[in-house]
């Protein structure tokens, strides 16, 4: 098996009900590559796994696979196999027959073809369940009859729209090392679609962000998560702090913002001049108490609540006259200081910890989430 | 208590009147009375059934039954049957082309076409087995079996559609696209994914498709011409004037032994399909 670049030139897909789910987008996914594609639900990125597969035609641009336009293609005809969000097994045929459907389509012989899903099963460790109906098998082996039988037609593309999402977390984060597995041992390009940041990082080589139908960032998982180069990539990646202002000068590399905390000082990828809207962002594990290290960013802030994860501790506090949120991570070392409740303390972080970029949309928080639905 | 003990006799008088007649038309199948009576208790005979096979001498010395036609009979029978094995096949045809069509093709004329597709089931049997009648006679084909067939199609196809629909939108669309995303045909996704999810769909409907032709009455009679039916002609003996002979309510029980079990046959595939 070897994988294939895909190549999405200027692809735009509008539904005929005049929505469009995709702004023209550029975007290569190098061959052998494990590529996702992170962004909130209706962002569009189950429809460019669609367009790739061949399930919908985009109104603009073009979709190569390994240099070829795929253009009046049908899903039978490209070199890509899909993985569904409900896995779509054939629940009337045995997992063997599942497995084999693919090399019966193309009238490889019976022999032939179970003699590969055997070597497929036996890869996804399910050698021994071949005779089973997919009803009798477990979510996660559910999970690795589809990849098998995705995988048995050797394609140079296979395309996964959220298929973990059904299992619950312990099986997640295993099937995440297992399907980074298979993705080596076989080479072949994976195009992974989640709204999971945390599957997005463990697993791939490089991450596109996305968001209302555009690409906002695409990079490695490091890049992603420390380097976000807009207000939406920063915000959905990760747990953020944001003070957004405006930009009132500017010192090197550094910008300097003003926001309803004072001025505060942070790296300045995006080029930002005075007078621009900016978002400050800077991540809770970033932020520490002012012990007279003389931090080039400080407030006061309040406590409102302490959280013990084990590893960490999570503080919830409020800052300011308009008690903006503000989140610290602390490591768990023993040597935590302990703060009163509504006890007022002083909190920094250093101006290379801190991103100033431009203003623009931010993902929901957790609660505005919750109030949406 | 007063509401329960109404409910309880509405009940009670529901299916007196629903199976009042048909316990009666049993009892009157073995009494060697005719015209058919239940007060006039003439004896148990089993006469009624065995006339359809006893040999013609005693059948001739018989004041009752050597006025019916048996051969007719039969035949009539025989045209039923002739008439079931080309509407169950068309009909599952029609109703497949249309149950996939409806709930795999969404168009905006989809809710149009429901009721075009099932209007026939609504619209007066009359009038169906009229312009049957009436559209083939001017393309010059007589009145017959082809046209009982055509004029039952129309309608029956309604059934197997709807069984069908019911039964297609229970199966994942995305079953069909893995298949042809797996490298399968248009075709071989159909027979070897669509077809055989389908199939005990398939069997409750052409039983309930066959039992719809069998039984039709009404369109039969306007399109038969002068070819007759099972229905048709039991319907003509039973406008006799003189009373109908008993052998029609022989006739009947055996159509209610039958009705019963194709109805529990189809209720058991019903089970195994909802257990699959």
């Amino acid at each position: 098996m070897r994988g294939k670049d895909v190549t999405l030139d200027g692809v735009s897909i509008t539904y005929p009900n005049g929505f469009t789910a995709v702004h023209p987008t550029d975007l290569t996914v190098h061959a052998g590559e494990f590529f996702s594609i992170l962004g909130p639900s209706g962002c569009g990125k189950t429809t460019i796994l669609r367009a790739v597969s061949g399930f919908v035609e985009p109104t603009g641009g073009r979709i190569l696979i390994g240099g070829d336009d795929q253009q009046g293609k049908t899903p039978n005809a490209r070199p890509t196999a899909l993985i569904f969000q409900n896995l779509a097994l054939f629940p009337l045929m045995s997992v063997r027959d599942n497995v084999a459907f693919g090399l019966e389509a193309r009238g490889i012989s019976k022999r032939d073809r179970l003699a590969k899903a055997e070597e497929l099963l036996a890869l996804v460790a399910l050698g021994d369940q071949g005779d089973k109906k997919p009803t009798e098998l477990s979510g996660g082996q559910r999970q690795r009859v589809a990849i098998a039988r995705a995988l048995a037609v050797e394609p140079a593309v296979l395309l996964l729209d959220e298929p973990l999402s059904a299992l619950d977390l312990k099986l997640r984060q295993h099937m995440r090392a297992e399907l980074r597995a298979i993705q080596q041992k076989t080479g072949v390009t994976f195009i992974y679609i989640t709204h999971d940041q945390g599957e997005a990082l463990t697993m791939s080589d490089r991450i596109a962000v996305m968001n209302a139908g555009r690409i906002e960032q695409v990079g490695t998982g490091d890049e992603i998560y420390s380097s976000p180069t807009t207000a939406f990539a920063a915000s959905f990646v990760g747990e953020v702090n944001q003070f957004p202002g405006r930009v009132s000068g500017l010192d090197g590399d550094m910008a300097l913002i003003d926001t309803a905390l004072g001025r505060m000082r942070g790296r300045n990828p995006r080029d930002l001049k005075p007078g621009d809207d900016a978002i400050l962002f800077v991540r809770p594990e970033n932020l520490g108490f002012e012990t007279g290290a003389g931090l080039a960013n400080q407030l006061d802030a309040r406590l409102e609540r302490r959280d013990l994860e084990g590893a960490f501790i999570n503080l919830q506090m409020r800052a300011g006259q308009a008690g903006l949120p503000v989140a610290m991570h602390l490591t768990n070392t023993g040597a935590v200081p302990t703060i009163a409740p509504d006890a007022t303390t002083r909190i920094g972080f250093t101006c290379d910890s801190a991103l100033v970029l431009p203003d623009g949309p931010v993902a929901r928080t957790g609660r505005e989430e919750m109030a949406a639905q | 208590m007063t509401a329960q003990r109404l409910l309880n006799l509405y009940t009670g008088a529901f299916l007196l009147f629903m199976f009042g007649p048909l316990i009666l038309m049993i009892i009157t199948s073995v009494n060697d009375a005719s015209p058919p009576s239940v007060t006039n208790w003439q004896g148990l005979t089993g006469k009624w059934y065995s006339f359809f096979w006893t040999d013609e001498t005693r059948l001739r010395a018989d004041p009752v039954l050597r006025s019916l036609d048996r051969d007719r009979f039969v035949g009539c029978f025989g045209n039923s049957l002739r008439v079931a094995a080309a509407v169950v096949p068309l009909s599952l045809l029609l109703g497949l082309a249309g149950a996939v069509f409806l709930t795999r093709w969404r168009s905006r004329a989809n809710s149009l076409l429901w009721w075009v597709l099932l209007s026939p089931m609504l619209a007066p049997g009359i009038v169906l087995g009229l312009s049957a009648l009436v559209f083939w006679g001017r393309l010059g084909i007589n009145a017959g079996l082809f046209t009982i067939i055509m004029a039952q199609v129309t309608f029956v196809a309604g059934y197997p559609m709807l069984i069908l629909m019911a039964r297609l939108q229970r199966q994942p669309v995305e079953l069909e696209e893995a298949a042809l995303d797996l490298g399968a045909t248009p075709l071989r996704v159909f027979t070897r994914i669509t077809l055989p999810f389908l199939l005990p769909a398939l069997a409750s409907a052409a039983v309930i498709s066959f039992l719809a032709s069998m039984e039709n009455y009404n369109t039969t009679m306007f399109a038969k011409g002068g070819s007759c039916t099972f229905a048709t002609e039991i319907g003509a003996m039973g406008r006799n004037p003189n009373g109908h002979p008993p052998v029609i309510n022989a006739v009947g029980t055996v159509i209610i032994l039958l009705t019963v079990s194709a109805t529990l046959a189809h209720t058991f595939l019903l089970r195994k399909e909802a257990r699959d």
